[in-house]
Formats: C-alpha cells, sequence, structure tokens
C-alpha cells in the first residue's frame, strides 16, 4: 500500500518533471524569437545564442511599423480573417443544417461533398476559375473557392444528427419553420463545435499565403504572410546550390533582429485568439466523435 | 452503379465545355486590346496602347497603381499594368499564368530558365522575335556579344537580359589580423592556409582568448573560396583524359582545395558546423568577429553586418586577395553569365510593331546608365526616372537620396520598369563604393573595384548548353557531390574516396550530363574562354 503511494509520487513527479521539459522546449523558439526581437544588431552578432538580451531597443519594431506596407497587409490579413471566417461559418453550418435533416437528394450531395474532398482541383482549374467568375484581383478570390470546407462541413453535420430528433418535433409542433429551428434551436446548442470550427477557419485565413500572390495582382491586398515571408526569406540563401550569386543582390537581408520582430508581430494576433476559444475548442471537437 | 458513372460522365463534358469557354473566351479579348493598339497607319504615337507585365520582384513590393506607373502612363502613351510577384514564388505564378492561356505582353524570366523555360517557349513561338529592333537602341547596343548569343533560339533572338555584372567574389582576409601576426595577403592556397592556420592558433586579435578561427564556411561548402577558373567548382574548365570538358566540381583541382578544407577542418581552422549552417549564420560567423576569411564583391555588401561587426572590433581592417597564379599559369576570374533576368515580350504582342516599339522605346529609356556626375536633378532623365527632386527623391550634399517611402509607395517610376537596371559600357564604369556609406565598406569595395578592372574573364563554355539531363537531374547531381565532398572535409570520408565519389557520380548520370554538355560545347581549350 505504501510502496505504491510513493510509486505514485514518483510517477506523478517524473510526469511533471518531463511536461515542463517539453513545454520549455516549445516556448523556447518562441523566448527566442521574442528575445532578438528587442536586442541591437551588434550584441546579437556577438553572442552564439541569446535569451535574454542585456539592452532592450524596440528598434525593430519601429522598423516595421514604419513600414507601410506591414501594417497594411497586417489589416488586410485581420479583414480576410473576419470576413472569411464570417462567410465559411455561415455557408458550412446552413449547409450542414440542410444535410442533417432527410432532405431529397441529400446523400447525392454528400456524396459530391465528399468527392472533392479526395479529389479536389489543382492549382491551374482552380486559377481558371476564378478568373472566370472575375473574381481575380478581389478579396473574394481568397474567401468564397473556399468557403467551405468539406471536412468540416461533415464533422458539423453529424454534430447536428446528434441533436435530439425530439427538439425538431417539438418546435415544429409549436409552429417553427426551418429557419427558426436553425437560428433559436440549432445555432445556440451547437456553440462549442460552432467556436472550434471558427478557429480551424480563422487560423487558415490568417495563414493565407499563396493564394494571396496566385489570384491578387495589386500588392496593396496582400496578406501578412507575404510580406512575412519576403522577410525571412530575403536572408535565406535559398538552399540551393550555386545560388550564392542570387543572393547577394541589391536588397539586404534584414537583419535578424527585425525578421524575429515581423514573425511577432505576424503571430500574435492569432495566438491572443487561442485562449479565448479553448474552453470551447476541446468540447466542440470531440463531440461528433461519441455516438450514444 | 451504371448511373452514379453516367453523372459522372457528365459533370466532365461540363467540365471540359467549361474549360473550352475560358479558352476560347480569352481570343477576343486579347485580340481586341491589340486590335486597339494596332492601325498603325494613323500615328502610332497618338494612340494609348494597353501594355501588361509581369516581373519578379525582390524587396517590398510597390503598389500596383503608385505614382511612377501614373507617370510611366503619362511618358509613353500607355496605359501599363505591371505585375510584380516575390520573387520566392515567381515559379509558381509563372506557371500558373501561362497555362491560362494568356500571356502578359512583357514576361520576365529568371536567369535559370535560360535553358529551361525561356528555351522551350521559344521554340514553341511564344515570343516574338527582336531582331530587327534592337539595333535601334543604344542600351541593347551595349549588350556583349558573348552575354547575347546565350539567347538565340535557332538563330533568332527572343530577349533582352538584364544587367548584372560578370564579375564575382573575391576572397577578404582582416587586414589587422594579418598585421597582428606579421604576416603577408596570401597569394595562393598554400600560403592561405598557413593564414587560416595562424588565425586559429595565435591569437591574430591579441585578446589572449583562443576564440578566432580561420574561414567562415556554410551548407554547400559556400562560399567557394575560388579564386580563379581553375579551382571553381561550377566552372568547366578542366579536361578529362578522353579530352572531355568536366565540371569543376571532379577535377583534380578541386580535390586539392577539399584536402586543404579538410586539413584546416580538422585543425579547428574552418566553421566546426559548417555542413548545416545557412546563408545568414555564415555571415554572422565573420562579421561577429569570429572568423577572418570571408568574401567580398563591390555590389550589394550588407552595411548593416559590417556595422555590427565595427561596433564590436572597432579596428577591424579588411583586405580584398587577388586572383591567384594557377598551376598552368592562367590567372583571373571566371565570369558571371553577365545577366540577371531575361525580357521577353509575347508574340501575341509582336505582331503589332508599333507596340513592341513602343514597349522597347520603354526598356530602353528604364537602362540608361548615368555616370555619378549627371545623377542629379539638373539631368531631366535622371529626374523623371526617379520621380522628380522634392516628390520622388531629394539632393542632400550634391547626392540624390530617394525619400524613405519611395519605394513602398511607388513615387519613382524606375521602380515599376520590368528592366530597371542600367546597362553601363563596362562593368567597371558603376561606382559602386559610392553606394555604401560607411567608409571602411566603400574602401574596401573601391580596393576590390580596382582589382577587378584589370581582370581576365573565363566564360564556362557550359554556359548556353541545352542538356536535358541537366535539366532533368542536374540539381540532384550537384547535391550529390557537394554532399559527399562535406563529408570528406569533416572526415567522414577519405579524400582518396575522391575517384570513387567521381565514378558513382558518373554513374547516376554524370556520364550522360558530360556527353550532352561536350557534344555543344563550341570552344576546343579552355584557353579559348578568355576574355577581357
Amino acid at each position: 500500500m505504501n510502496g505504491s503511494a510513493w510509486q505514485d509520487r514518483l510517477f506523478r513527479w517524473g510526469n511533471a518533471i518531463f511536461l515542463v521539459i517539453l513545454a520549455a522546449g516549445m516556448l523556447f523558439p518562441f523566448l527566442y524569437i521574442f528575445s532578438v526581437s528587442f536586442t541591437t544588431f551588434d550584441e546579437f552578432l556577438k553572442s552564439d545564442f541569446l535569451l535574454w538580451p542585456k539592452k532592450w531597443v524596440p528598434d525593430a519594431y519601429l522598423f516595421i511599423f514604419h513600414s507601410r506596407s506591414f501594417l497594411r497587409s497586417l489589416w488586410m490579413t485581420v479583414y480576410l480573417t473576419v470576413a472569411g471566417t464570417a462567410v465559411n461559418l455561415i455557408f458550412t453550418s446552413t449547409m450542414a443544417f440542410g444535410l442533417s435533416r432527410n432532405i431529397y437528394g441529400g446523400r447525392a450531395i454528400t456524396f459530391m461533398v465528399l468527392f472533392t474532398m479526395l479529389f479536389s482541383a489543382g492549382m491551374i482549374p482552380t486559377y481558371l476559375m476564378v478568373k472566370m467568375t472575375g473574381l481575380l484581383d478581389s478579396i473574394w478570390a481568397l474567401i468564397l473557392p473556399a468557403a467551405i470546407a468539406p471536412f468540416n462541413l461533415i464533422v458539423i453535420r453529424q454534430f447536428f444528427q446528434n441533436i435530439p430528433g425530439e427538439l425538431y418535433e417539438a418546435s415544429v409542433m409549436d409552429g417553427a419553420n426551418d429557419l427558426t429551428i436553425f437560428r433559436k434551436i440549432i445555432l445556440p446548442l451547437s456553440k462549442p463545435a460552432l467556436a472550434a470550427f471558427s478557429l480551424f477557419y480563422a487560423v487558415g485565413h490568417w495563414n493565407t499565403y499563396f493564394a494571396g500572390i496566385l489570384y491578387l495582382n495589386d500588392p496593396k491586398m496582400w496578406p501578412i504572410q507575404v510580406i512575412l515571408r519576403q522577410i525571412v526569406v530575403l536572408s535565406d540563401p535559398k538552399n540551393a546550390l550555386g545560388a550564392v550569386e542570387q543572393v547577394l543582390l541589391d536588397v539586404q537581408p534584414p537583419p535578424e533582429t527585425i525578421q524575429m520582430a515581423a514573425i511577432l508581430v505576424a503571430t500574435l494576433p492569432i495566438l491572443i485568439v487561442y485562449p479565448f476559444l479553448q474552453k470551447h475548442f476541446a468540447k466542440g471537437v470531440l463531440i461528433g466523435s461519441i455516438k450514444g | 452503379m451504371k448511373k452514379k458513372s453516367r453523372v459522372f460522365a457528365a459533370c466532365m463534358v461540363v467540365f471540359a465545355v467549361a474549360l473550352a469557354g475560358c479558352s476560347s473566351s480569352n481570343q477576343p479579348e486579347s485580340s481586341a486590346s491589340s486590335g486597339a493598339a494596332g492601325s498603325p497607319s494613323n500615328g502610332a504615337g497618338d494612340k494609348k496602347i494597353a501594355v501588361s507585365a509581369m516581373d519578379f520582384f525582390y524587396g517590398d513590393v510597390p503598389p500596383a497603381d503608385g505614382r511612377g506607373v501614373k507617370m510611366i502612363d503619362e511618358k509613353f502613351n500607355i496605359d501599363y499594368q505591371i505585375n510584380f510577384i516575390p520573387q520566392a514564388n515567381y515559379d509558381d505564378k509563372l506557371a500558373t499564368v501561362l497555362a491560362s492561356g494568356k500571356i502578359p505582353d512583357i514576361v520576365s524570366f529568371q536567369g535559370g530558365d535560360l535553358t529551361n523555360r525561356y528555351h522551350k517557349f521559344a521554340k514553341q513561338g511564344a515570343f516574338a522575335a527582336l531582331d530587327d529592333y534592337i539595333k535601334d537602341y543604344p542600351t541593347f547596343q551595349r549588350i556583349p556579344a558573348s552575354v547575347l548569343d546565350q539567347f538565340r533560339v535557332d538563330g533568332k533572338l527572343y530577349a533582352i537580359p538584364q544587367y548584372y555584372p560578370r564579375f564575382g567574389f573575391t576572397t577578404v582576409v582582416r587586414k589587422d589580423w594579418l598585421d597582428n601576426l606579421g604576416l603577408q595577403p596570401p597569394a595562393s592556397y598554400e600560403e592561405l592556409k598557413q593564414v587560416a592556420l595562424a588565425f586559429t592558433k595565435n591569437d591574430p586579435d591579441r585578446n589572449g582568448k583562443n576564440d578566432t578561427y580561420g574561414m567562415a564556411m556554410g551548407a554547400s561548402i559556400n562560399p567557394a573560396f575560388a579564386q580563379g577558373p581553375y579551382w571553381d567548382p561550377t566552372a568547366w574548365y578542366h579536361k578529362d583524359d578522353q579530352g572531355r570538358f568536366i565540371p569543376g566540381l571532379i577535377s583534380n583541382a578541386r580535390k586539392d582545395v577539399i584536402q586543404m578544407y579538410a586539413d584546416l577542418f580538422k585543425e579547428g581552422a574552418i566553421t566546426r558546423d559548417m555542413a548545416t549552417l545557412n546563408w545568414a549564420d555564415t555571415n554572422k560567423e565573420f562579421y561577429s568577429g569570429k572568423a577572418g576569411i570571408f568574401i567580398g564583391t563591390p555590389r550589394g555588401m550588407s552595411q548593416a553586418y559590417m556595422e555590427g561587426l565595427l561596433a564590436i572590433d572597432p579596428g577591424a581592417e579588411f583586405v580584398a586577395l587577388d586572383m591567384f597564379q594557377a598551376p598552368d599559369g592562367s590567372k583571373g576570374m571566371l565570369a558571371g553569365r553577365g545577366f540577371l533576368g531575361i525580357t521577353t515580350i509575347s508574340a501575341e504582342a509582336g505582331k503589332d510593331p508599333a507596340k513592341v516599339k513602343r514597349i522597347l522605346d520603354m526598356i530602353d529609356y528604364g537602362r540608361q546608365f548615368f555616370p555619378d556626375d549627371q545623377k542629379n536633378d539638373k539631368n531631366p532623365d535622371f529626374d523623371w526616372l526617379n520621380g522628380n527632386v522634392g516628390q520622388g527623391y531629394d539632393m542632400a550634399d550634391g547626392r540624390a537620396v530617394l525619400k524613405s517611402t519611395a519605394g513602398t509607395e511607388g513615387l519613382y517610376p524606375q521602380e515599376y520598369f520590368v528592366d530597371s537596371t542600367a546597362w553601363p559600357e563596362k562593368d567597371t564604369d558603376v561606382n559602386y563604393p559610392a553606394d555604401y556609406s560607411n567608409p571602411k565598406l566603400s574602401q574596401l569595395t573601391s580596393e576590390i573595384m580596382k582589382n577587378y578592372s584589370a581582370m581576365k574573364y573565363y566564360t564556362s563554355p557550359n554556359n548556353r548548353v541545352v542538356s536535358e539531363t541537366e535539366l532533368a537531374k542536374g540539381a540532384d547531381l550537384t547535391k550529390y557531390l557537394y554532399d559527399e565532398q562535406t563529408k570528406m572535409i569533416a572526415g567522414q570520408r577519405p579524400v582518396s574516396d575522391w575517384d570513387k565519389m567521381v565514378e558513382e557520380w558518373k554513374a547516376m548520370g554524370g556520364e550522360q550530363l558530360i556527353q550532352e554538355i561536350n557534344a555543344n560545347i563550341r570552344i576546343k581549350d579552355a584557353k579559348e574562354g578568355w576574355s577581357n
């Protein structure tokens, strides 16, 4: 009895130490980025590895916020994320609601959704479609083609299907139509699921990168990740062999301190959203999976 | 089951129709634009022509409707639509746009596409031939024949190369360290080796600590520290016993260099983790005052790094090495390809000579070279290209300085030219040292320029040879050699394995590569590859 309690404690301590080390491993890069972004460049050059600057300077941040294109693209990304997530949620939840009811042809539609999940069109056909629909050079080119993620749709549909059928029947008895049921019954009950999926969608929009370059010709509309990549990639020799001459061009690699500051500014906003949605999060993702 | 497959087939048909609809709907659009631009008989200069362009861009991309664009529209009477794509993603976007069927009037290709996409598309007739036009333009006349000839496909010229100097890098050594140890700047690899060893062992910075070493080196054995084509890993200079040119990477001269690196590595005179170090970190080794041997070049040195080093060690001095005399008596530098990007005009736009002329007028204008004494507000061309004094740039101490927002806000026209680098008469006409405000950097680069101005250049004979093996496997083949040679330096594979490595490389496709390249090499002996 005594022995097992001792072992239990040992295990718990060992576990705690292991998890702390693991967490430190995850936090380490962030701390590094944070510290480097606040050091002077020559201190960065001098030190082998830097975790806490001797002298704190905000120069890198001043540089970034002085650049209008950085702020502009940050704003574009916020706009894209908010508008895009709203569109995603509206389309995904309404379609999932429709498919969760036994409607005529529902199976065929579900099949088509599954089909696009497994066989998605490549880059060029999608580009042609965006071009034909006249979305090129509009922010909607980043939102509408991906308005519904099939996988999310299926999971939300599953979630809606698990809502007891009696609720529908009772609502219909009380004279509610489909729209009222959706708004007043289904949506309030699905908050955890919607919170979780809005986070999925939002992170996706926040990280929009290549689609921005592909569909938008005006650099004014480019999302933050494009600018970030410009800042970071310039100092990297493209790993390609013999590319040395490509590296030392007129454009100088921005010093690492500016890179790190840019990374931080571009990542922080979406990181901040997490804690607020976290309480819904685990619940929302798991809920579609348990069937009673 | 049957029903499903029929539905599927119907979907496919719909899809195919949609695709066809798309490509055909492009036709009237493009012919309309060229139609509008056509009918040159009634005064081409009066008609506004729509010109679309696509180009890669380093750095912060200016907005598509900046002041510079409006100035270009006005001056050349065109409706200029320029689409800049960040360089790192250019290839993907280019592939998509080309596949979408509507090629912009002006398309830039990156240098590496010369033997790849440029060649392929030129063969298919996607570009307008420019032979008849180029003689009318002064800046096109300046392109040396050896550079221009690379762009001929089946005897016709389809491109205007964008300027990049032919010169490359030279080795730079810490002069103050040499002086502290009483050493002379090395003039051969043997002397360079001794200097690297002395930097490692004899405390060259006199701080009493063992905290310095010789050569800063990163992944892919970069920089190459090639003091002449004889040792340059990328030059096809040496011949094998069958009399065929071979790449520098498998030559015996390279073997000696690798042997030297291996010896130095054992003594700690080369960056410890060179196998994995990226370029930025390799720079850091030198500019933090740890390593004493690195590279330099007149164009594009980093002022931020240099100032960082001078903050750490204000007494730092530098010396740039002359090229070394090779055992075969040659002395000089491997010439770069002499261009950075490739400007083409689409065949569609080429149907209208007036439009081609208007485009070439514009490209030529953007490539004008001004000596230092004409870079001021008195020169109307310079003033216009830089967005007018007071609006795009300011004059300070007789020098034109762009406004800090000029780039990101697109205030000056020059930024919007597909080809915005001036083409000088000679590489050494450009005053690179004046670009640096840091006096030590300015001094170092002018020293290098002085050395380069009397340089002899070797043009690698494989430069314009199109090889299928190169396109398919070239990168893998080269990577294999760099990987094996990195192992040799680090002592994981003996240098005596050299011949075995070469055989392995040949079996992977290197033999095929040598054959394909040699079949089209036009010189018989490396001596013919030299020029001034």
